[in-house]
């Protein structure tokens, strides 16, 4: 195969591979994960994490990182459905809540973008720092009061909706997938985004407006974190602060397992996109596949690296260092 | 004879020693107690984050107390996080004033850092829900009142009744505990297996999925396992409503809800509305009867009690210091009976009965036991 596929295909293809054997054995313990059920609840699933690694993809490619995914998920899901007809008061903005959960996202991501690209604070830093603003707007938000729930049954059904026999929420993912991927391989930004991540010295000095690249990035990643905090609370039907929980350790392991480094410079979406169906497909199996909870996590470790091992072998050079 | 005259003069001695000795002691405690000034103490509220209802209705109960007592609150947030706890904790008693203290621990190893830090301070402090198995208020001291709790064992007994009862004692069901070495979650998953297995010997169950008491878990687990189980599944028991309330949604959108019956633990208010209007054609068919704020109310009024003098720790049984208190098994049937504990002032009222029955008898959650939780064989 190696032969045949053109080089840039060659991660994701060996990725996509181990993930069909992973599956012959998943359905062979048990035929009902390889049933269009379990399918179309693989779908369900990886919706809100492929939504993030568009995002998550684009600021490690120009080697910075962005932590504060969990706490604009939360802000932005907690300020959607309390302007949406929720049970706890008597509003409902319609598109505005949209408009005022994404707008949340964009500020916060503009905000981390500038005070990294401008004042040159650690994008490690700046994004722990959104992160817990992002958390503490939920938090007020969510206030002392009850339990604010969805009262709008459509909407509520609408991320498990079957479109052409698969969920709206995994048709909402790949729109925002295709586009991330248009944006990433057919225009300046995108190219600009992988310069910058090889050498921001040599960007800089083409005269590239690197500041203006950085910022709009942080703000994309930050409105995308707020499409899946109201994808998210869609999906659950009540809002919560921590409705993010768990998801950045899902998008940043999903980006390097598809090949993006940390370093920057290299990868692209929809080889994270892989990386994050094989993270949710493992969990999937291993539930269905009745492996005791107490050894789930260690299961899930141990065939993460065998897959990994095996998918990255042939494509490490070996005179590359890893980091 | 002049020895027994010289008995007797030593019995009187002894006697008036004992009789000088309790005048003293009554005396000293009269002193302590005229020496509690409220100006020199604060009422402390330590939760484990400022989001889970039960943790507001612990917020609640402590402010109700406050105002009762006329003593300052602070509300120590955990935001889930051990360190974030003991750090806050500390700097509250770095403030000079003596700790009331309350504290819902976020891990059990937390308890012992805590109560020394409070003895350090002058003050006295009731855990609830967490503690190392091993470390007992007794063996301690004064300044570490009491540990309390409700028995978790009788929480999953419960729930299981009410699904056992609900599908007539037969059928499927999958278990979704909390967080798996939490002791909470671990006693009320023994109480939830024992009754099935003592009471409803066909009743299966199928699988069991930890979720970290998180929604979002819940309702991922609750998805694998519907595609696993299919109609197989029957009832779903969830060690509190957090998790239950993830689960029902995944339910709702696979069109199962109203094909499955429900127990948990807690009465969030969500989940109280959902028995009211019997969502899912009553879905839930069980809950436990516990609120946050009788439980801070309990463990700052037992506090208080210590520390204004007006009972000294050392002097009670055991049951007063590792304490159960009675949890209700809630039904769709009896639910009623409780809506009064919701009211807005319910809280005021509660405290105001503790402070004639003391904190061991108040209803609806007098002491029933003591000592550690027994789990069933």
């Amino acid at each position: 195969m190696q032969f045949i596929l053109p080089k840039e295909w060659k991660g994701p293809a060996a990725l996509i591979v181990s993930m069909a054997m992973l599956a012959v054995v998943f359905t062979f313990l048990n035929p009902r994960f390889g049933s269009l059920e379990n399918f179309r609840n693989i779908l369900f699933q990886v919706a809100v994490p492929l939504i993030i690694i568009v995002g998550t993809t684009l600021i490690i490619q120009l080697g910075s990182i962005d932590l504060s995914v969990q706490g604009i998920m939360g802000a932005a899901g907690m300020a959607w459905i309390l302007l949406s007809a929720n049970t706890r008061l008597e509003t409902d903005y319609g598109l505005w809540a949209w408009v005022v959960a994404i707008g949340i996202g964009l500020a916060l991501g503009l905000l981390a973008g500038a005070l990294h690209a401008l004042i040159k604070v650690p994008s490690f830093v700046v994004t722990l720092g959104t992160w817990y603003i992002g958390l503490g707007i939920g938090i007020i938000l969510y206030g002392d009061a009850m339990l604010p729930s969805l009262k709008s049954n459509v909407l509520m059904a609408w991320p498990t909706k079957l479109s052409f026999g698969l969920p709206n929420a995994f048709w909402l993912a790949v729109v925002i997938l295709a586009a991330g991927i248009l944006l990433s391989r057919y225009t300046h930004f995108g190219r600009s985004v992988l310069a910058i991540g090889n050498s921001e010295t040599i960007a800089s000095n083409t005269g590239m407006p690197v500041n203006t690249i950085k910022m709009i990035a942080f703000t994309l990643a930050g409105g995308l974190s707020a499409i899946a905090g109201i994808l998210a609370t869609m999906q659950l039907g009540s809002g919560s602060p921590d409705l993010g929980s768990g998801q950045l350790f899902t998008v940043i392991p999903a980006a390097v397992i598809g090949g993006t480094a940390l370093s920057g410079g290299e990868g692209g979406i929809m080889r994270s996109a892989v990386g994050v169906f094989l993270l949710i497909m493992l969990n999937n199996g291993l539930v269905l596949a009745g492996v005791n909870p107490s050894y789930q996590s260690g299961v899930f470790g141990a065939i993460l690296i065998a897959a990994i091992v095996a998918v990255a072998r042939p494509d490490r050079g070996i005179l590359k260092i890893a980091k | 004879m002049e020895m027994k005259k010289n008995i007797t003069k030593a019995r009187r001695r002894f006697g008036a020693t004992i009789v000088a000795g309790v005048a003293f002691a009554c005396m000293a405690s009269t002193a302590m107690a005229a020496e509690f000034k409220k100006e020199d103490w604060v009422l402390v509220a330590s939760v484990i984050n400022t989001t889970n209802p039960y943790m507001i209705s612990n917020i609640e109960g402590a402010k109700a107390m406050s105002k009762k007592l006329g003593i300052p609150l602070e509300i120590v947030n955990s935001n889930n996080s051990s360190q974030t706890e003991i750090s806050s904790i500390l700097a509250v008693l770095a403030s000079g004033k003596k700790p009331i203290m309350f504290v819902n621990t976020v891990a059990s190893s937390d308890a012992p850092t805590i109560v020394d830090a409070v003895g350090k301070a002058g003050g006295f402090v009731t855990i609830w829900w967490n503690k190392p198995a091993d470390y007992h208020p007794a063996d301690v001291g004064d300044h570490f009142v009491a540990f309390q709790k409700h028995p978790g064992v009788s929480s999953g007994r419960c729930g299981a009744k009410a699904i056992g009862d609900a599908l007539g004692g037969k059928g499927g069901v999958v278990m979704l505990p909390g967080v798996q070495d939490s002791t909470t979650s671990q006693t009320r998953v023994a109480g939830f297996a024992a009754e099935i297995k003592e009471n409803y010997p066909n009743i299966k169950v199928l699988d069991s999925r930890p979720s970290n008491w998180d929604p979002q878990l819940g309702a991922k687990n609750a998805r694998d396992l519907i595609v696993k189980f299919g109609s197989d599944i029957n009832g779903v028991w969830a060690a509190d409503d957090g998790m239950q309330i993830g689960a029902m949604q995944a339910f709702e959108n696979a069109g199962l809800l109203d094909k499955v019956k429900f127990a948990s633990d807690g009465l969030y208010p969500t989940t109280l509305e959902d028995i009211k209007s019997g969502r899912g054609g009553n879905a839930i068919v069980g809950e436990t009867f516990h609120r946050g704020y009788m439980a801070s109310s309990v463990g700052l009024y037992t506090a208080y009690l210590a520390a204004s003098g007006k009972m000294k720790p050392s002097e009670q049984t055991l049951d007063k210091r590792e304490s159960l208190f009675k949890l209700s098994c809630l039904t769709p049937a009896n639910y009623k009976e409780y809506l009064k504990y919701d009211e807005a002032d319910a809280p005021a009222k509660f405290i105001d009965q503790l402070e004639k029955t003391g904190p061991w008898a108040a209803e609806p959650m007098p002491l029933v036991g003591g000592g550690a939780e027994e789990m069933p064989k």
